[in-house]
């Protein structure tokens, strides 16, 4: 009986603890983890886990590769982090990793003609792919005209020019500031606005005969 | 505005960036401007498709994955700083053993028999006093003949023992 009660005491503390950290703020988590809180790096990874694995994937076009950078990721974060400087922001932190890591990735893959955005893309099967983002109410041919359409999109956004689809998904897919992507990607202000410009106009010139 | 400030603008007009005036301007050239109307319909619509993309999520294998590299590298984590500890603790005890060494030394040297000092022998002696071959109306006559100070100079140095020894040469002469 008193085992069940202590049991049941750990895991009330240990909700708590979850809890409390789920209404902290990134830099608060950093504390107490590097305060001795394991469970706050856990909270880390789930609140960045699925925006790095969207970033990278939409910058390497290759799932696989991009789930094992987002790994990564957190591996660098989980050993590096008593050296990072807690009066900047974690995420902007976090990001320059994930976009270093993908833009290594890139050089890598460049360096090997063979395996192209395109061709890995490609070979990434139809049943691989996740579905619950499409509305299983739909007809199947709505279906396929979404998933089409995802294909398409994506397939245009592998087009632009490495630079700029760096740019470009920091701002329109993560929502970053222009000062953000400015630090994420080691530029200046001015060269930031210039590429998302010249990416938001490739990209509409691209998509548009598809969807006119 | 012209189209080419419109398009130079876009960018914050998109993001909606603009200050009051500059919206006003930019929604009244798009009014009256049918190709720029066509290129911001032409972003937003783009924008919006790329926009509402469906996220991809980790796969189930992934939280597994992460936690056993996790793990593997507190492992690493620990056998590094135990081989730093152990490192630290044998140059710690190798400077401890060096240390005492040299103390040891030191006040055995310090406790020993104390030895006589044996010193060189110190004999006295009347250092020479240099011959001045030049007498001291050569002095005079270097002098106002605008010679150079320095050689005055060096005989000034000697001035006490010629003096002296004129002194002494003038004694004998009135013997």
């Amino acid at each position: 009986m008193a085992d069940i009660v202590r049991k049941h005491a750990v895991s009330v503390e240990g909700q708590t603890v979850r809890e409390r950290l789920q209404a902290m703020d990134d830099s608060a988590v950093v504390t107490a983890f590097l305060g001795g809180e394991e469970r706050a790096f856990s909270e880390l990874v789930t609140r960045y886990q699925t925006r790095l694995l969207n970033f990278i994937y939409r910058t390497i076009g290759d799932r696989e590769k991009a789930e094992d950078l987002v790994q990564e990721v957190f591996i660098r974060v989980y050993r590096h982090l008593h050296r990072f400087d807690r009066s900047k922001k974690f995420s902007t932190w976090v990001y320059t990793i994930a976009s270093n890591l993908a833009k290594n990735e890139l050089r890598n893959r460049s360096r090997n003609p063979l395996v192209l955005f395109q061709t890995v893309q490609k070979n990434f099967q139809d049943e691989d792919r996740p579905l619950q983002f499409e509305d299983t109410t739909s007809r199947p041919d709505d279906m396929y005209r979404k998933r089409h359409l995802r294909e398409i999109v994506e397939e245009s956004v592998a087009k632009l020019p490495e630079h700029h689809r760096n740019v470009f998904i920091l701002r329109e897919l993560e929502g970053k500031s222009y000062e953000e992507i400015a630090e994420i990607t080691e530029c200046n202000l001015g060269t930031v606005k210039s590429r998302l410009n010249r990416a938001r106009n490739s990209f509409a010139e691209i998509i548009a005969p598809y969807v006119d | 505005m012209d189209c080419r400030e419109f398009c130079d603008q876009h960018l914050a007009f998109v993001d909606d960036t603009l200050a009051g005036i500059e919206l006003v301007r930019m929604q009244r050239h798009i009014a009256e401007c049918e190709s720029c109307a066509n290129h911001d319909a032409k972003i937003r619509r783009a924008l919006l498709l790329f926009r509402n993309i469906p996220s991809i999520e980790p796969s189930r294998d992934f939280s597994n994955r992460l936690e056993a590299r996790l793990k593997e590298c507190q492992t690493e984590q620990l056998v590094h700083s135990q081989r730093n500890l152990r490192l630290g603790a044998f140059a710690a005890a190798l400077a401890s053993a060096i240390m005492l060494g040299y103390i040891s030394t030191t006040l055995y040297s310090n406790t020993s028999a104390p030895q006589d000092l044996v010193m060189a022998p110190v004999v006295a002696t009347i250092p020479d006093s240099e011959f001045m071959a030049t007498s001291g109306p050569a002095i005079v006559t270097s002098v106002s003949a605008g010679l150079s100070i320095w050689p005055a100079a060096m005989f000034a140095e000697q001035v006490p023992v010629r003096f002296a020894h004129s002194q002494l040469e003038l004694t004998n002469y009135t013997r």
